[in-house]
């Protein structure tokens, strides 16, 4: 997994739309990008956008079952690709 | 006794079990040397076993102050030797977000040589959603014993309640050893883990995220934000006065009841006046301390704490807050004390301090008889536009912005002012999944809180109101409050007041109000010879009306009441919760600023009428 495989940055997918996480970009901190994989958005997994309450307030994502809101300066910093999962993992 | 640490990541669980495990036979304190609460209390069946409930942590490598806080007195706890066993609690529908911490905590225990159980809690919600959990799978993966339990039906407890005391493990699998395990490789396995056991499906997002949708949508979440922030303040306001009414009349009885049979006067007056008058208008707070710790815990048990979080975070960063500093500053329109409370939920330690900074300047309750004073005293209640808006009500109006205000304007200041690469940090929040509150937990919560209040913060506002009685009833026993030491004071004051057009009297008012501003009342009140001023203000009004005080004098007064920090208790509890530095910093800063803008306004208004 690397950033050489992303498409877009978290913070560009729609509502309702899937990506696999490639990697973190260097504007986000190292403690923040352990902080986020130990949320799960670790490079390999799927995560969707949920919500887009807009006016640029943090955006809503889903790993599993679990939700998470982020702002912009962390979303639009972990790279991802819409590609599907098992050509994102190759 | 020997003591059994309970773990576990926020949203996860911890504190329903940890209640259940103990029974809700809990004490909380501020352990020394550290800014959260750590509650601790004998097991149910296991009454010399003590159960610490440490702070949800999301990892045990600290992206924050109070995080490391927390993870070095975890470390600090692991070397004890009283400790004999860790339980670390695990959502087991949500498992993708705590085995990192899960793995961290084994390779942690295994460096102390604690034996560590891992409660997989949420076992109800497997069940009723028909989802799949393998327990002993992940105890196989792990290498050490995972128990599925339900906190909510308490269910599952049965191995627990014999084998922590006993220093054994339930069904212990084949040990693994993470001792060596660097945090990049315990990620890796995490990750490999959740995929391995964590529930499929998606059922639970869904449900959650149709209650979503309405809460966090731009036109019915903003309306349904507006209308819970109405009920916030209705209860605080409204609900808990009728209490407040029966505390306040409880005192005052108590001291109608006690006074007379006190034969020496000194001491019945100290009795009167510091006892039951001053103590007694710090425990009339206890009622709304309650109400307002209820009903952020409705907020925060239900799930829309951390979604009013996010509504509000983009517009408070650009005064250097945060989405969670909303809560606490919207308390602070009630009151400081519960709002300095509410800013322990603001994980950023640089971003609490600027909450800490912005709530003495909301406009809380304290303020109102003053600003109803002198509103009454200079504006006049002409109504303008067929009788629907009048003057008064446009100065209040005016008068509560301009605290907001000032309010936001310091935490811009002082965080542009002291802003570096390190200051601003990013928001992330796990919404938690939208559960019904438990009453029990919730009550014993705002009880612990209002203990907290009066026993912490009660020694020492009793110490100040002791002072501030002496000075005023001596040295002729409290016969004339301007030839009191407080009086001779006042005059000594007296030129510092001056400048904004106000004699001795204010001097004196305002020296008092340092105790709590609705005593600028009653000691105007007292000066000018007026009994229950409190309850009925036009004969004080008209009283200054004749003493021929200027507008811009009242102008000056109402700014400064609007800024300085007048209120012993805040102070108090602003030492403890942030120092004793911050504490006193504010205090004179925010007095200096209030002496300042209020002698612009002075000359402003001086000038124009």
């Amino acid at each position: 997994m690397n950033n050489a495989l992303a498409d877009k940055a978290l913070w560009d997918l729609r509502p309702g739309e899937a990506a696999t996480v490639t990697g973190f970009g260097d504007a986000l901190s190292v403690s923040y990008q352990g902080r986020v994989m130990e949320f799960g958005f670790q490079p390999g997994t799927r995560v969707q956008c949920l919500l887009n309450p807009g006016f640029g307030a943090p955006r809503v994502y889903g790993i599993s079952n679990s939700v998470f809101s982020l702002d912009k300066e962390i979303a639009a910093a972990v790279f991802v690709t819409t590609r599907p999962p098992q050509e994102a993992s190759s | 006794m020997r003591r059994v640490l309970l773990l576990g990541s926020p949203n996860s669980g911890k504190s329903s079990l940890f209640n259940r495990l103990t029974g809700l036979s809990q004490r909380v304190a501020n352990y020394p040397g550290i800014t959260v609460d750590v509650a601790s209390g004998p097991m149910v069946n296991l009454p010399d076993t003590e159960l610490v409930d440490f702070p949800g942590t999301y990892s045990l490598e600290p992206i924050s102050g109070e995080e490391a806080i927390a993870v070095s007195f975890l470390n600090e706890a692991l070397a004890d030797d009283h400790v004999s066993h860790v339980l670390c609690v695990a959502d087991a529908t949500r498992l993708e977000k705590c085995l990192h911490f899960i793995l961290q905590v084994i390779r942690e225990c295994q460096h102390h040589q604690k034996p560590v159980t891992i409660l997989a809690n949420m076992s109800d919600v497997i069940r009723d959603n028909q989802l799949q959990f393998d327990p002993a799978g992940l105890a196989a993966a792990l290498g050490v014993p995972v128990i599925s339990v339900s906190a909510k039906e308490s269910q599952g407890f049965e191995p627990l309640v014999e084998c922590p005391a006993e220093g054994a493990a339930p069904a212990t699998p084949p040990s693994r050893n993470w001792r060596e395990t660097p945090n990049e490789i315990l990620r890796g396995t995490a990750q490999q883990l959740a995929a391995q056991f964590s529930p499929k499906g998606d059922v639970l997002i869904n449900s959650q995220l149709r209650l979503d949708r309405f809460f966090l949508s731009t036109a019915l979440g903003g309306l349904a934000f507006f209308f819970i922030m109405f009920l916030f303040f209705q209860s605080i306001f409204t609900w808990s006065a009728p209490v407040m009414d029966a505390v306040e009349a409880l005192v005052s009885g108590l001291g109608e009841a006690v006074v007379p049979l006190i034969p020496n006067r000194v001491i019945a007056d100290f009795v009167a006046d510091a006892l039951f008058g001053g103590v007694g208008a710090f425990l009339v707070f206890v009622p709304q301390i309650f109400v307002l710790t209820l009903v952020i815990g409705i907020m925060e048990d239900s799930g829309y704490l951390a979604r009013a979080a996010l509504i509000c975070h983009r517009p408070l960063r650009v005064f250097g807050l945060t989405g969670k500093s909303f809560i606490p500053l919207l308390s602070g329109v009630a009151c400081a004390i519960p709002a300095i409370y509410a800013a322990r939920s603001v994980d950023s330690p640089r971003q609490r301090m600027m909450t800490y900074l912005a709530i003495p300047l909301m406009p809380c309750s304290a303020r109102l008889p003053v600003y109803a004073l002198l509103i009454a005293t200079f504006i006049s209640n002409d109504t303008i536009l067929f009788g629907l808006v009048g003057w008064q009500g446009l100065a209040l109006f005016f008068i509560y912005f301009f605290g907001m205000l000032v309010a936001l304007l310091v935490t811009g200041l002082v965080s542009k002012a002291s802003k570096n690469k390190h200051s601003e940090q990013p928001f992330v929040l796990e919404l938690p999944p939208y559960r019904l509150p438990t009453a029990k937990p919730l009550l014993r919560n705002a009880w612990n809180r209002c203990r907290q209040f009066v026993t912490q913060a009660g020694k020492i506002i009793l110490a100040v109101t002791m002072v501030v009685w002496v000075l005023g009833y001596f040295p002729n026993g409290g016969a004339d409050l301007g030839e009191s030491w407080l009086g001779t004071l006042g005059q000594f004051v007296e030129p510092v007041f001056a400048p904004l057009g106000l004699d001795w009297r204010y001097g004196i008012a305002i020296l008092t109000s340092f105790l709590a501003r609705e005593v600028f009342v009653g000691t105007l009140g007292t000066i000018f010879g007026i009994e229950g001023s409190e309850e009925n203000m036009l004969p004080l009004v008209d009283h200054i009306q004749a003493s021929g005080l200027p507008l811009g004098s009242g102008i000056a007064l109402l700014v400064f009441f609007a800024v300085a920090l007048q209120c012993v208790s805040t102070v108090v509890i602003l030492a403890r919760e942030g120092s004793t530095r911050l504490a006193l910093s504010m205090l004179l800063s925010y007095l200096v600023g209030a002496y300042l803008l209020s002698l612009i306004a002075f000359q402003i208004v001086s000038l124009l009428f």
